[in-house]
């Protein structure tokens, strides 16, 4: 039988060139098939120029990725690409499309506020400092006990009000993607890594799948598809993920 | 949690008090389908909503604009600012439309 391109699930690709051994490693997405020589060649490019080069491509030797960005850092290049695999928002959907996600997901990194990470540089940050607080993610009540935790550790260290408030409402975005997106539970941890909060919010479901952004999701319609990332990317300094089939985590930095 | 109550009328007002986010979200969608139904206005006042996340913020855009394909205008009022913020971050009246918008 068949499969319809609109039924495969659109996917994220983030692939790292290290120019000082010169090896293309992936970090999320499927490593089969990726066609490393071009890659590298075009990572090589971008750090030369050291511009920030998006290729809008329907080029099989690019993955047959929509969109594919090469995002330029000093020792090594980031390779962001998304396959929408043939979906498209119908006339009058106001959802975000996949190539709108994907480009504020290379934007964000190319600014430096988000990073992709493996699972053992993601397990490392996780790590760090001391931990302040920690919670069961198992429901939607699960979501104000996460904020009103922020809540209380940023006011016990003197953090005004509206930087309390967009960091409780990150960490909602962030435990709510657990939920609807994360296989249905998971955890949320406090931590204090010097000057900065940590939040830590980490599930085992099956990875980000970014079709789950903007398709019904088991028939409930999700009426946030990516708008919760925006607000995760617009309000803080630093934001880590790691996903992969064995779940996905995030951690979020601010100041305090 | 969300408290809602509907004020009756020719323009049926939904008053919402307390937090918008996943666990409110199917009483949000309940309160305004119900207060909406055969009217042809309704006004949503925000006076008492202490914070709104994505869910929230999403489901209202696709309110506003699916009862406006319909001919149905559902307006907002009183938003404080920290609904505001959010609004502004997601671009709702760019989404919505300034007419969405009463008395700011």
């Amino acid at each position: 039988m068949n499969t319809r391109p609109e039924d495969t699930p659109a996917t994220l690709q983030v692939m790292r060139y290290d120019a000082r051994r010169g090896t293309l490693s992936v970090i999320v997405g499927d490593p089969a098939d990726v066609p490393r020589e071009i890659l590298a060649r075009r990572a090589v490019e971008a750090m030369r120029a050291r511009s920030f080069i998006c290729h809008t491509t329907d080029d099989d030797a690019l993955l047959g990725a929509d969109e594919i960005c090469f995002i330029p850092r000093a020792d090594r290049c980031e390779i962001v690409s998304i396959h929408t695999n043939g979906w498209h928002r119908h006339h009058g959907d106001h959802r975000r499309s996949l190539v709108e996600i994907l480009n504020d997901l290379a934007a964000a990194v190319a600014r430096g506020t988000l990073s992709f990470l493996d699972g053992e540089e993601i397990a490392a940050l996780a790590a760090e400092g001391t931990e302040l607080f920690a919670c069961t993610i198992d429901g939607p009540a699960s979501l104000r006990q996460a904020r009103a935790a922020v809540a209380q550790v940023l006011e016990q260290h003197g953090v005004g009000q509206d930087t309390r408030r967009r960091m409780e409402l990150c960490v909602s975005e962030a435990t709510t993607n657990v939920l609807v997106h994360g296989g249905g539970g998971g955890t949320m941890r406090l931590r204090l890594v010097g000057d900065r909060l940590r939040a830590v919010v980490a599930d085992s479901g099956p990875g980000l799948n970014f079709m789950n952004w903007t398709e019904e999701a088991g028939g409930v319609y999700q009426p946030s598809m990516g708008y919760g990332y925006k607000i995760i990317l617009d309000n803080l300094a630093r934001v880590y993920l790691h996903t992969g089939s064995e779940g996905t985590t995030l951690v979020l930095d601010r100041t305090i | 949690m969300l408290h809602t109550r509907i004020e009756p009328g020719e323009i049926p007002v939904i008053h919402l008090e307390g937090e918008i986010d996943l666990d409110s979200v199917e009483t949000f969608r309940w309160v305004i389908s119900d207060a909406i139904r055969g009217a042809s206005e309704a006004v949503v006042d925000f006076t008492g909503v202490t914070f709104i996340d994505s869910s929230g913020t999403g489901l209202l855009v696709r309110f506003c604009l699916d009862y406006k394909a319909q001919g149905v205008q559902l307006r907002l009022r009183n938003i404080p600012p920290v609904v505001d913020d959010v609004f502004s971050m997601l671009k709702v009246r760019a989404l919505v439309g300034d007419d969405a918008f009463l008395d700011q």
